[in-house]
């Protein structure tokens, strides 16, 4: 016994040598693998991310993080820009526009940082906006949807995210291919997003000759829409467009599915991974608006690295949010490079003028002189599901316009 | 002769009062059964609705529990919470006089807190949960088709609702408690052991809570935000009712299930969820210490 438990401590001791040995060669292995692949020198560019890490944003906000950090990675190991690091201080703004407000004159004044990106909310994204144009400090907003954060007169915001009234006028335009003098149902939650989208198909669907036989506007709050889906039931439409957001999206496709809507006649305004694997099989048919899938087939290389890796640190495949704060990063470096520095009046000029393409997907990226984005919008049709990781989906639609096509400003005061 | 859309609308507006209904009114009842007893008016009743929702979506999915047992077990889970919280928080102010307002506070803090503890974990996870129904398939009621799921919902809601009832009268426990509701010095006098009777009322009242969690998540998805909209309601039901009234719990409870139900057929639903609380306002001022007030 005592014999076999001094070998024993002697083999114990040469394991951990060997595991010491091995974690200081992995170490120094894993050094070399992290060195950038040309060397950054000079002072960091800070960008500071205002963004959802607490709250009801929460779950956007996070993803958004994840989308930045995965650029961070990348951009650092491809060398920074202008030979110095890219780095990103990221903040919570508690999914509050008085914090985030905070959070922006505390990024501005004590950390001086370049530019400001981040809130994954409309609301948080307005609070920042103020505060950008009024102290001049370039503000990249990577998902919110909201017109007014281009308004007219903008000068130092830029919305990545097209923007919602065009997401009415992409689905009015999306209807009318399917199906010529279509009858459409309009489900929606009383938030300035969905009034946006709405704003957007009212304008666009009497030109499109599609009859709107069904308007049903839901408060915040809401937890149960089986006597609207009645009611959309006995309006007999041929599609039934929800504007529905959080837990009551996917409660109202199930009532709507439940009174025997086909999934194929139900188009949702965008669609996220964790709401198309919450509807579930029964949705399969179903149709969403994207502005980046994993499934599409434009998708670059460098756009399946990132949604591969992602699925593998997440367990999700990511969706147009995280795509979104993936591609700030690069639009920020791509902005220094052609600015030559870290000035931000220069950085703010070249953000004006700048031309390139998603590295995820190759779509244009332009903005008009409010900071608008040019426009896009993809329409998807879910053909499987395989829950909690992945679904699989097809393209029906793709469309592209100016921000000028509309009259945004006017549609959304 | 009502036409097939208009009886496919009117029959909706009866399931969908129903559920609600049944929903509301175990919550409320949980809330008034602490208040009557305690004088503890449960700010966070809302947040331990979603936790019981959360707690049971968890054993659900991440420990792939059928949902039968995985209830059940959130059922269970309660008592210790409810324990936990009773030992530590609730028991001290016993003694207080205007307790309801420490209490009230206090509540307000433990709302703060599962606030905050669930928008970084699980807010972090998903924007939206669902648990897998119970029983499957669909059931016709004449053009209606209402999902087995949520006709097991309505049962077992109405069943935990009348077991609460049998419980409250005819039990030594409820007969007691009931003592305690109308006066605890006389019921002191009586021999009821009053602290022992705050302990099963709260106990009770967060069971019932804890159920009315659980069949909410099993008749929709939930997110985060359903803890305040659930909390706004179960206030405005017991306040209505009467503080401190099981029955004006249920009845009000599901008279606003109802309200909100039938009042989307001619107003927008905006204006039908904000209905009740412009029935609560309305019924204050006629009888401002409630409908079935002791």
């Amino acid at each position: 016994m005592g014999k076999g438990a001094t070998t024993s401590g002697i083999l114990n001791n040469y394991v951990i040598a060997a595991a010491v040995s091995a974690a200081a060669v992995g170490t120094v292995l894993a050094a070399f693998a992290a060195m950038p692949a040309r060397a950054q020198s000079g002072q960091p560019i800070t960008v500071g991310v205002i963004t959802e890490l607490s709250g009801p944003y929460s779950f956007f906000g996070t993803a958004c993080r994840q989308g930045v950090e995965f650029a961070e990675k990348k951009i650092a190991a491809e060398g920074g820009v202008l030979g110095r690091p890219l780095n990103f201080k990221i903040v919570d703004d508690q999914t509050n526009p008085a914090q985030a407000v905070a959070a922006a004159r505390s990024l501005d004044v004590q950390d001086n940082v370049l530019a400001v990106t981040g809130p994954t909310s409309s609301d948080i994204a307005l609070a920042v906006y103020g505060y950008a144009e009024q102290n001049k400090v370039p503000f990249v907003v990577p998902v919110a949807a909201f017109a007014q954060l281009t308004k007219p007169g903008t000068h130092y915001t830029f919305r990545v995210e097209p923007d919602a009234v065009g997401w009415g006028y992409a689905a009015a335009k999306f209807i009318a291919a399917q199906k010529p003098g279509a009858k459409l149902a309009l489900m929606y939650n009383d938030i300035a997003l969905a009034r946006a989208i709405v704003a957007g198909i009212k304008y666009q669907a009497p030109k499109e000759n599609i009859s709107i036989v069904s308007d049903i506007l839901f408060p915040q709050g809401s937890n149960d829409a089986t006597v609207q889906a009645a009611q959309v039931v006995a309006a007999k439409p041929d599609y039934v467009y929800l504007a529905t957001v959080g837990a009551f999206d996917v409660t109202a496709t199930n009532q709507l599915l439940d009174l025997g809507i086909k999934p194929e006649q139900i188009i949702h305004n965008v669609g996220t991974t964790s709401t198309l694997l919450g509807y579930g099989a029964r949705s399969i048919g179903s149709i969403y608006g994207s502005f980046f899938d994993a499934n599409l087939d434009n998708v670059t290389a460098e756009g399946h690295q990132f949604v591969d890796e992602y699925t593998q640190a997440v367990g999700r495949i990511p969706s147009y949010v995280e795509n979104f704060c993936y591609n700030t990063p690069y639009i920020v470096k791509a902005a220094i490079e052609k600015a030559g520095s870290a000035d931000r009046e220069k950085f703010r000029d070249a953000m004006s003028a700048l031309n390139m393409v998603e590295p995820t997907s190759g779509v244009p990226i332009s903005f008009d002189k409010n900071g608008a984005r040019k426009e896009y919008m993809y329409y998807m049709q879910l053909t499987g599901v395989a829950p909690p990781k992945s679904y699989t989906a097809k393209k029906l639609f793709y469309i592209e316009w100016a921000p000028e096509t509309l009259p945004v400003y006017d549609l959304v005061k | 002769m009502m036409s097939s859309a208009a009886l496919l609308v009117a029959i909706s507006v009866i399931t969908t009062g129903l559920v609600l209904g049944v929903i509301f009114s175990l919550v409320a009842a949980g809330v008034t059964i602490v208040y009557g007893s305690i004088w503890l008016p449960n700010a966070s009743n809302g947040q331990f609705f979603l936790t019981a929702a959360l707690i049971c979506w968890s054993f659900a999915t991440w420990l792939a529990m059928p949902i039968w047992a995985a209830a059940l077990l959130t059922l269970l889970v309660s008592l210790p919470i409810s324990y936990l919280l009773e030992a530590t928080l609730i028991r001290r102010f016993y003694d207080v006089p205007d307790r309801n307002i420490a209490y009230f506070v206090v509540t307000l803090g433990v709302t703060q807190i599962l606030s905050g503890i669930f928008s970084v974990t699980y807010g972090r996870w998903s924007d939206q949960f669902n648990l897998p129904p119970v029983v499957s398939g669909i059931t016709f009621i004449g053009p209606f088709p209402m999902t087995n799921n949520r006709i097991f919902v309505l049962a077992a809601a109405s069943v935990l609702l009348a077991l609460l009832f049998v419980m409250l009268r005819f039990h030594p426990y409820g007969r007691a408690l009931r003592a305690v509701f109308q006066n605890r010095e006389a019921a002191a006098l009586r021999g009821v052991n009053v602290r022992a009777i705050y302990r099963l009322s709260f106990a009770l009242g967060m069971l019932s809570i804890f159920a009315g969690g659980i069949l909410y998540g099993m008749a929709y998805s939930f997110d985060l935000t359903v803890a305040w909209t659930m909390a706004v309601t179960a206030f405005a039901i017991m306040i209505v009712g009467g503080p401190g009234s099981v029955l004006g719990a249920v009845v009000v409870g599901m008279v606003f299930g109802f309200t909100q139900a039938a009042v989307s057929i001619f107003a927008n639903p905006t204006v039908a969820t904000f209905s009740y609380l412009a029935a609560m306002l309305v019924i204050l001022l006629i009888k401002p210490s409630g409908l079935f007030a002791r």
